[in-house]
């Protein structure tokens, strides 16, 4: 569904991103794994427009892009298709758990307000906030926080939603109940692109584990290709130092 | 001259005053509201960092926040007709002195209101505009929707801060071809009568009354609007 080719990003003389190829079939969920800096954020805020990519082409269903001369009609299309879920929850914090799921739908997607709440309501259940829907982000904990922030990308029914780190702000006790609703989306059949470092997570929801380093995809496949048989060095030295720690018990 | 104050002439000069509050109250709202489009776009070009426009705007800002505005008043009242008059050919020195106050005024909040605008403009994080991207509007919709309306929220104490100190300044208008403010006229009766006291005794109240009215509106506002607190 989608397929990047030969993405170039710099930031000055910095290369991010070196030349990236990558395919995301409809329905799957795809992680995407590497060391601090090796591009991750900045690939997924590529897809996004969030950043701008330098060159590449860039396939989202039947619509293609060139990324180097992309317009603000395609930037728009693409961002109506897809949904963020920020590592920092990125709420808007002068408005309600139900607002803050209102607001796409509305604005962006023009639909009545009390549809648009109807739809909102039922999403922020979905998400196990229904007695939190008339609180301000403020007063949430993480964790119920980023579930908002997942609520208010679902509720637009995206094509695909991009999380970026969603666990990593949260204290280790509010992780869990955060991961659960991230697998709830999973099994909806939404498209789903996730950078982590939650390596266990990651192996188990995936169909396909993408691992990155300095700035290129250094090996991808299913979960057992990357998790137990890495192929490439670099891979299994990033994977060794987690290996112990998190996946004892698989 | 034992007699500076009578509660007798005081009252009898509250009914004179007091009227005179619409020309303060005009300078205000002209300044309000004219100075507080100026600072938007004031601000707005600060953020942009715009060469030779930036330099010409830290000129600006540093010489209405670093000049009494009594001296900015002189400046307009005299500098501005010859202005007018060398450049475009035209002769202002028939406009009413209110016009030399209110651009005064107008100029002087383009400054002051436009560095608090550029402070809460500055504060509300990347995070938000991108967050409005991510769900798919557009700029418009987004600086509309998700960042003027904490810029709003983030700036009330101190517009409110700033609104009564403008009411306050108006206190320097008189100063100026004669305007009667609240001021002008507790000086002219002052002087009419030849007791000074009792007329700044009535517009020491007005101002009083008024200010703590305008802290009062501007607490409930900000009270109401507080989303952060528990
Ligand atoms: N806005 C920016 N301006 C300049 N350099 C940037 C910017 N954003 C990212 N970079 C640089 O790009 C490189 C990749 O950053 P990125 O955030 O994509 O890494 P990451 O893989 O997400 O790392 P982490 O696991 O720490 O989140 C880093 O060297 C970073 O310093
Ligand atoms: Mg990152």
């Amino acid at each position: 569904m989608i397929e990047i080719t030969g993405l170039k990003k710099s930031f000055g003389d910095n290369k991010v991103l070196k030349n990236i190829n990558l395919k995301i079939e409809a329905g799957s969920v795809v992680s995407i794994l590497g060391p601090s800096g090796s591009g991750k954020t900045t690939l997924l805020r590529c897809i996004n427009f969030l950043e701008r990519a330098d060159e590449g082409n860039f396939q989202f269903g039947d619509q293609k892009i060139n990324l180097k001369h992309v317009s603000k009609k395609e930037i728009l299309s693409v961002r109506r298709k897809s949904g963020f879920v920020f590592q920092n929850y990125a709420l808007f914090p002068h408005m309600t758990v139900l607002q803050n799921v209102m607001e796409g739908l509305v604005t962006v997607r023009k639909i009545p307000k009390a549809e648009a709440c109807k739809k909102a309501e039922d999403t922020i259940k979905w998400v196990g906030l229904a007695d939190r829907k008339d609180y301000y982000p403020s007063q949430l904990s993480g964790g119920q926080q980023q579930r908002v922030g997942i609520a208010r990308a679902v509720a637009l029914n995206p094509e695909v939603i991009l999380f970026d780190e969603p666990t990593s702000a949260l204290d280790p006790e509010l992780v869990g109940e955060t991961l659960d609703v991230i697998k709830k989306v999973a099994q909806t059949g939404i498209t789903m692109i996730i950078v982590t470092h939650e390596m266990a997570f990651a192996e188990r929801i995936s169909d396909k584990v993408v691992f990155m380093d300095g700035g290129v995809v250094v090996e991808e496949g299913s979960p057992r290709d990357i998790f137990v048989n890495p192929k490439e060095e670099r891979t299994q030295k990033f994977l060794s130092r987690f290996i112990q720690k998190d996946m004892y018990y698989i | 001259m034992g007699d500076y104050f009578s509660i007798e002439r005081f009252l009898k000069l509250i009914p004179k005053i007091v009227p005179q509050l619409s020309v303060t109250f005009a300078i205000v709202i002209v300044s309000m509201v004219i100075g507080t489009l100026l600072a938007l776009v004031v601000a707005t070009l600060e953020i942009k960092k715009i060469p030779v426009l930036q330099q010409f705007l830290k000129v600006y800002v540093s010489y209405m926040r670093g000049t009494p505005l009594l001296v900015q008043m002189m400046v307009v009242y005299y500098g501005l007709p010859l202005l007018m008059q060398t450049i475009f050919k035209i002769d202002v020195n028939s406009w009413s002195p209110i016009v030399f106050v209110d651009i005064a005024f107008i100029l002087n909040e383009g400054a002051f209101l436009g560095e608090i605008f550029r402070g809460a403009i500055l504060s509300i994080p990347i995070e938000q505009t991108e967050a409005g991207y991510s769900i798919g509007m557009t700029g418009i919709q987004t600086f509309v929707r998700i960042i003027l309306p904490q810029i709003i929220r983030s700036i009330i104490p101190a517009y409110g801060v700033d609104l009564i100190g403008v009411f306050h300044n108006t206190s320097l208008v008189f100063t100026i071809g004669g305007i009667l403010d609240i001021m002008g006229k507790a000086k002219v009766l002052g002087t009419a009568t030849g007791h000074t006291l009792d007329g700044y005794v009535v517009a020491a109240l007005i101002y009083v009354l008024i200010s703590l009215v305008l802290k009062i509106i501007f607490y409930r506002i900000d009270k109401k609007l507080v989303f952060e607190r528990r």
